[in-house]
């Protein structure tokens, strides 16, 4: 898919979890999919766990601590992002106006991403009720990773692959869990977000360049991220402030999509 | 093998964020620092620049008719030389679809490919190796540190130094100071036929490009282009063929995609600016690059 916008919100004051991922999932979902506009793909994940800087912090450096949903909208074109961010036709779409029901606006984070597969060694080999469709997983974990201002966009996405690869050589259990790998590069046409801003009601929003996806089996499997992220964290090559980066397990929920189950 | 990193080469790195505060300075098109007069290359800064030719810079006064210009997705009619001369080869335009289009094209006696790979790959080490191109627009360059390595790594021909390196460019395309981050890519990646290519052109040098003010702030729209300058053998030297696409950019599949929202063009003033610019820049280039090249093209090094 050309391009996605990503955006992780936190729950608006008032709501407890349960309320919000039951309005977003069934109430905000539906409206997405009665006014779908260009929309390809969403999915909602929702949040079951996280963590936000690294142990070696002794307070946190991210302004929100906290996230409940990163909602990925898939779009086949910029294009098609624009207009359905801003409909023609229409003063406010419907999910527009809904996101303050459930989300504190201010404290969204967006990024407007390409996606990039990486290899892994260990896909789901076939299909399985119990493990779900292949290449896929019941949980995800979303790596947002914070560049070193000193550090180029370019040189920051080859260090980190290379600290990645050395990572899951050092991180065998990771290395056999891991069923697919997203790497969600940031687009420059995310410089011009005005529209993606104004949509989300964001207030001076870190940028993030880069989000990695692993996807696992289950919860049961999330010591396989951490020991690749302490393994990462090992690494020499320095392109992070892992201070003010975060990752996130996930449940990845379908919206909209109209690809057939693989099977 | 281990590089000597106490060149000037090497000195001339910055940080990323250091750069963008740097272009500032560079936008004013300072006085050269001690350092700088003293590199070998600096008195070119100081040259009477050759002014373009009249009819040529007189036919980017007007936009020409948009049914003269071709898409990026029909780059592989840049192989197609016979057309190519019956068609419009100087111009700029607004697409239908609202993107900016510029055409240019240029004789360079006595240059050959290999002055082109080199100074493709030697300019962006220095701010000042930039400078000299053009010294009314041309504020200055920075390379990454990977990039840097790859470029002075006498293991890449020449040819290949720039295939994946990003220039970080300030220059001024007749609309003021801005920083242009130019992403070169092999001519395979920029969608030509190699076959073909390999027949026709001798060389090539260009990619995907964001430019955005120097003075950057949240309302400043950072605009895409697809940059193509290709070179072709001709009696005595090389014709110089330019393209742009503004308001293109590839995508991470390495497609051409149009970035503009619907009913929004290019502004006219940016394409015709760019169009200048690029006859003004390569008129020097062609009188300059021989010279230069005879002193300094034996290595990235001086």
């Amino acid at each position: 898919m050309p391009i996605k916008l990503m955006a992780a919100s936190r729950r608006r004051p008032g709501l407890t979890r349960a309320e919000y991922f039951r309005y977003i999932e069934h109430y905000h979902g539906t409206v997405a999919r009665l006014e779908r506009f260009k929309i390809e793909r969403y999915i909602q994940n929702h949040v079951i766990d996280g963590a936000f800087g690294v142990l070696t912090d002794t307070s946190h450096k991210n302004k929100a601590t906290d996230r409940e949903a990163v909602v990925e909208l898939h779009f086949d074109s910029f294009r098609d992002l624009l207009d359905t961010l801003e409909p023609q036709g229409v003063e406010q779409s419907r999910a527009n106006m809904d996101g303050k029901y459930f989300a504190d606006e201010p404290t969204n984070i967006i990024v407007m991403a390409e996606e990039a597969e990486l290899p892994v060694a260990n896909p789901t080999p076939k299909f399985n009720p119990g493990l779900g469709e292949p290449n896929q997983g019941a949980v995800k974990v979303m790596h947002y990773i914070m560049r070193r201002p000193d550090v180029f966009p370019n040189d920051y996405y080859r260090l980190w692959r290379l600290a990645h690869d050395e990572a899951l050589a050092k991180a065998p259990y990771a290395n056999e869990m891991f069923r697919r790998i997203v790497v969600s590069k940031r687009s420059r046409v995310n410089d011009n977000d005005a529209a993606a801003r104004a949509h989300f009601r964001m207030v001076d929003p870190p940028v993030y360049d880069m989000v990695v996806s692993f996807w696992l089996d289950s919860m049961e499997q999330a010591g396989a991220f951490r020991q690749y992220f302490e393994a990462l964290r090992e690494s020499p090559l320095e392109f992070a402030d892992w201070s003010e980066s975060f990752f996130l397990y996930v449940r990845p929920v379908r919206i909209i999509d109209d690809a057939p189950p693989k099977d | 093998m281990t590089q000597d990193k106490n060149t000037p080469e090497w000195k001339a790195q910055k940080t990323y964020a250091q750069n963008r505060i740097d272009s500032k300075h560079k936008a004013t098109l300072p006085p050269l620092t001690p350092e700088e007069e003293a590199r070998p290359f600096a008195k070119y800064l100081y040259e009477e620049i050759p002014q373009p030719d009249p009819v040529h810079y007189g036919k980017m006064e007007q936009p020409i008719d948009p049914a003269d210009s071709i898409g990026p997705e029909d780059i592989n009619r840049l192989l197609d030389v016979e057309a190519l001369e019956r068609g419009v080869e100087i111009g700029w335009c607004n697409r239908p679809d609202g993107s900016g289009y510029i055409a240019n094209t240029i004789v360079y006696p006595g240059v050959t490919a290999d002055m082109i790979d080199w100074w493709f790959a030697w300019h962006p080490l220095e701010d000042l190796r930039y400078r000299i191109w053009y010294p009314p627009q041309h504020g200055g360059i920075m390379l990454s540190p990977i990039d840097r390595a790859r470029i002075l790594d006498p293991a890449v021909p020449n040819r290949e130094k720039n295939w994946g390196v990003t220039h970080y460019v300030t220059e001024n395309c007749d609309c003021g100071m801005e920083n242009v981050d130019i992403s070169f890519r092999s001519p395979a990646d920029m969608g030509f036929d190699m076959d073909r290519f390999n027949r026709a052109a001798a060389t090539f040098a260009g990619g995907g490009g964001w430019a955005v003010t120097v003075h950057k702030d949240d309302d400043s729209i950072t605009a895409p282009a697809i940059m193509c300058h290709t070179f072709y053998e001709v009696p005595g030297g090389l014709r110089h063929r330019t393209r742009f696409w503004m308001g293109l950019r590839f995508t991470e599949q390495g497609k051409p995609e149009l970035c503009l929202p619907r009913g929004v063009q290019v502004p006219s003033v940016a394409v015709q600016g760019l169009a200048r610019h690029n006859v003004k820049e390569f008129t020097r280039f062609r009188e300059f690059l021989p010279r230069i090249y005879k002193e300094l093209g034996h290595s990235m090094y001086c």
